[in-house]
């Protein structure tokens, strides 16, 4: 069974807690970084990190860079990298939108951040279908 | 001095010979050799044809002779050789000579030398003759002799065309065939006779018929012929046929009739005639539908009758006529007056119209009634017009319903995401509480508890903004004049607290004194403007300035301060709502002061927009209109 190399960008300090417990949990992802938000992410990308994310998972709502800025900057600067986009809302625009900017897809934040285990399933399931098992 | 036979014989003026029974010639006197050239001597004993036409041709002499024998006088004339082989023509009469026992002596020839007589005869044959062939080849025109009774005595190639007769069918017929029978019976053909008779000649134009019974419009000259003597020795007759000039006549009084009628029938255009003085002298169908008088009522009129009341006190009737005349042509729409006094918008045209000899013989007026065509004109440009209105109305609409439905969809997305977030955050750690009671770790419960009272708090203030932002593009502004001064003070007052606990200089250098628009609003955009100004700050006290000046007709407003400034990729992005550029921690708000700001300039019809270098403060750029 595969692992995915993956950053997490979550402003929320307890929700990104909460992300990477459960991310962590699961054994299929390996966490490089944790960002709380795009400017912190490509901060780090342009500092020449060793290793480089197969994934970024991105919450749009953020200070700074969010979740669309980082999904353009992505787009030109590591085409490489999938970003996956997340947020609380659950309307059908956004995920279109993030698709339409870029993204590999849109996973709707479970109802509470203490419940993340279905989500690292789902976004395992999703990582697995685009970047091959 | 005796008178005896033999003397009267010598010297008789016409040439006598002397020829026995058997025709020989005996003697001639000197005439006779005069007029032959022989000398008696030479033609004695010969046979008198030896003075004949140098055929020698004694049948022809025999027969004379013997003529002469029967009826005792015989004349010939012919032409005769002299000796010197001239011609001349002569008169030969014999008489049989009998002795007194009766029995035949011999002939007495008289010769007569009428050469020049003949000669005269023959030239009035030969212009007689040259009459006749060219009277005779004449075709256009039938002449031909009539006796005093009215019998046809010649007939020329004319005749024949015109009549239809050849000469043998017509030579010795009464000419009154030529006539119709009506006149016949009339005697006419006699009375012209009489006419011509009496006045030398008679002419006429009138009905003949042909041989073939048709009938043609003749033009006749009928003269008297008389001899030198006064006597009537017949008539001339000279006809010609007119029915050809009649026939182009004809067809020209028939387009004229067509033409008159074609005007005269023309329903939708008033055409009629004007004299030189404009008095109406034609009129027509149209017209009278256009203008609502009959022929009767105009026909002698003056124009101008059509004319309204104004137009005749400026002479412009006159006026247009003397344009036609200068010109050629007048061309104009305009108010006309019906018979009714109900006026009609016409379109009009005068001509000037000239003779043969180019003299100005009147006018023609083509009068059409546009009245119908205006008024579906102005109703389709008042219609297009009223079409055009409602276009922009709704396009006005439209943008009002595209921009009311971005603002519900940046709604959606605010209460989805923005609002969702506090009241997920507040569930989460509610959860978390619970864990940590059923898992008796009570002590994690302050925290938890800590954390659900924020994010309730951060939720109650979320609320209060966005309430704060929508009801600026709900309630309608109130329009006054403002003092620039006032509005900045007003504003900077608001800021008391903030502005003491930084240490700010905020300087103000308006050249503006007023401006026009919403007090509230416009106090709560320099507030918030000056607010991120203390805000965003490196920890030095700020240095704030606002300035003011007049810039093509707009108020340019400049809020400008030594804080951190804002990188060139967010200059646009800060004025979107809830969009935030740090960490609360760090500098704490809302992302509601400037989408607020931008929101409150567009109210006012003007334009907001930011610009920085990193590190080295920001400026905030506002033009309003002036009213």
């Amino acid at each position: 069974m595969r692992t995915f190399r993956l950053a997490i960008v979550e402003n929320d300090e307890d929700e990104r807690f909460f992300m990477s417990e459960a991310f962590k949990a699961s054994g299929e992802f390996e966490i490089l970084g944790e960002f709380g938000n795009g400017d912190q992410l490509t901060d780090w990308l342009h500092g020449s990190p060793k290793q480089l994310p197969e994934l970024v998972l991105s919450d749009l709502n953020m200070p700074g860079k969010n979740g669309y800025d980082i999904i353009d900057e992505l787009k030109i600067t590591h085409p490489g990298i999938a970003v996956f986009a997340t947020s609380t809302s659950s309307v059908l625009t956004t995920r279109e939108k993030c698709i339409r900017a870029g993204a590999k897809d849109f996973i709707a934040k479970p109802d509470i951040f203490i419940a993340y285990d279905s989500f690292v399933t789902e976004f395992y399931q999703l990582a697995c279908r685009y970047l091959g098992g | 001095m005796h008178l005896n036979s033999n003397l009267i014989f010598h010297n008789l003026a016409d040439g006598v010979f002397l020829l026995d029974e058997t025709g020989r010639i005996t003697n001639c006197n000197a005439a006779a050799s005069a007029i032959t050239g022989f000398e008696e001597s030479e033609i004695e004993g010969k046979p008198f044809y030896t003075i004949g036409d140098g055929q020698d041709d004694p049948i022809k002499y025999r027969y004379e002779l013997d003529q002469a024998r029967k009826k005792n006088k015989f004349v010939a004339e012919g032409w005769k050789l002299r000796k010197d082989r001239t011609r001349y023509w002569a008169e030969t009469s014999y008489s049989p000579v009998y002795d007194e026992s009766e029995q035949l002596a011999g002939f007495c020839v008289l010769v007569r030398d009428i050469s020049e007589q003949k000669e005269r005869q023959s030239d009035l044959l030969e212009s007689e003759e040259r009459y006749r062939l060219m009277v005779e080849a004449v075709r256009d025109y039938s002449i031909f002799m009539l006796d005093p009774e009215g019998n046809v005595l010649t007939w020329n190639d004319g005749g024949m065309l015109i009549h239809g007769y050849a000469e043998s069918e017509i030579l010795g017929k009464h000419f009154s065939i030529f006539y119709p029978s009506a006149d016949q019976l009339d005697e006419k053909p006699k009375k012209k006779l009489h006419v011509a008779r009496d006045e030398g000649s008679y002419r006429e134009e009138g009905w003949r018929v042909k041989k073939d019974g048709s009938l043609f419009w003749a033009s006749v000259v009928l003269t008297a012929l008389f001899n030198d003597r006064n006597a009537l020795i017949g008539y001339s007759k000279v006809t010609s046929d007119l029915t050809g000039r009649l026939k182009d006549e004809e067809v020209l009084r028939q387009s004229e009739a067509r033409y008159r009628s074609l005007v005269e029938q023309v329903g939708d255009y008033g055409i009629f005639m004007l004299d030189t003085k404009g008095r109406i002298i034609s009129w027509n169908e149209g017209a009278r539908r256009i203008k609502g008088y009959s022929a009767e009522d105009v026909i002698g009129k003056y124009f101008s009758i059509f004319y309204p009341e104004e137009d005749i006190i400026n002479g412009k009737p006159a006026w247009e006529l003397k344009v036609a005349r200068a010109t050629g042509k007048y061309e104009e729409e305009g108010w006309r007056l019906r018979k009714d006094g109900s006026r009609f918008w016409a379109n009009i045209v005068i001509t000037a119209v000239y003779d043969t000899e180019g003299r100005l013989s009147g006018f023609s007026k083509v009068t059409r009634d546009l009245t119908e065509r205006k008024m579906s004109e102005q109703a389709l440009q008042e219609s297009s017009d009223k079409y055009r209105q409602l276009v922009a109305e709704l396009s006005v609409t439209n943008s009002e319903l595209s921009s009311v439905n971005r603002e519900l969809e940046q709604f959606t997305a605010i209460v989805s995401h923005d609002l969702k977030e506090p009241v997920r955050t507040v569930r989460s750690f509610l959860h978390l509480m619970d864990q940590h009671v059923g898992q008796q770790k009570f002590d994690l419960l302050k925290s938890s508890i800590g954390k659900g009272v924020l994010a309730a708090q951060r939720m109650h203030d979320l609320i209060d903004n966005l309430l704060h932002y929508s009801q600026i593009s709900k309630i309608g502004l109130q329009r006054q004049k403002l003092r620039v001064e006032e509005v900045i003070g007003e504003a900077i007052q608001n800021l008391n607290d903030a502005v003491e606990q930084s240490g700010a200089q905020i300087r103000v250098e308006s050249d503006v004194s007023f401006i026009y628009g919403d007090r509230v609003q416009l106090v709560q955009l320099f507030q918030n403007l000056l607010a991120n100004a203390l805000k965003f700050t490196n920890g030095n006290s700020p240095e704030v300035t606002v300035k003011s000046w007049m810039e093509n007709g707009n108020v340019r407003f400049v809020v400008e301060d030594n804080g951190i400034g804002i990188s060139p990729d967010h200059l646009e992005k800060i004025f979107e709502i809830f969009r935030r550029l740090h960490f609360a921690h760090q500098y704490p708000g809302y992302g509601v002061g400037l989408a607020v700001c931008k929101k409150v300039v567009e109210r006012h019809r003007g334009t907001i927009w930011a610009e920085s270098v990193q590190g080295k403060g920001a400026s905030f750029h506002i033009l309003l209109p002036k009213i």
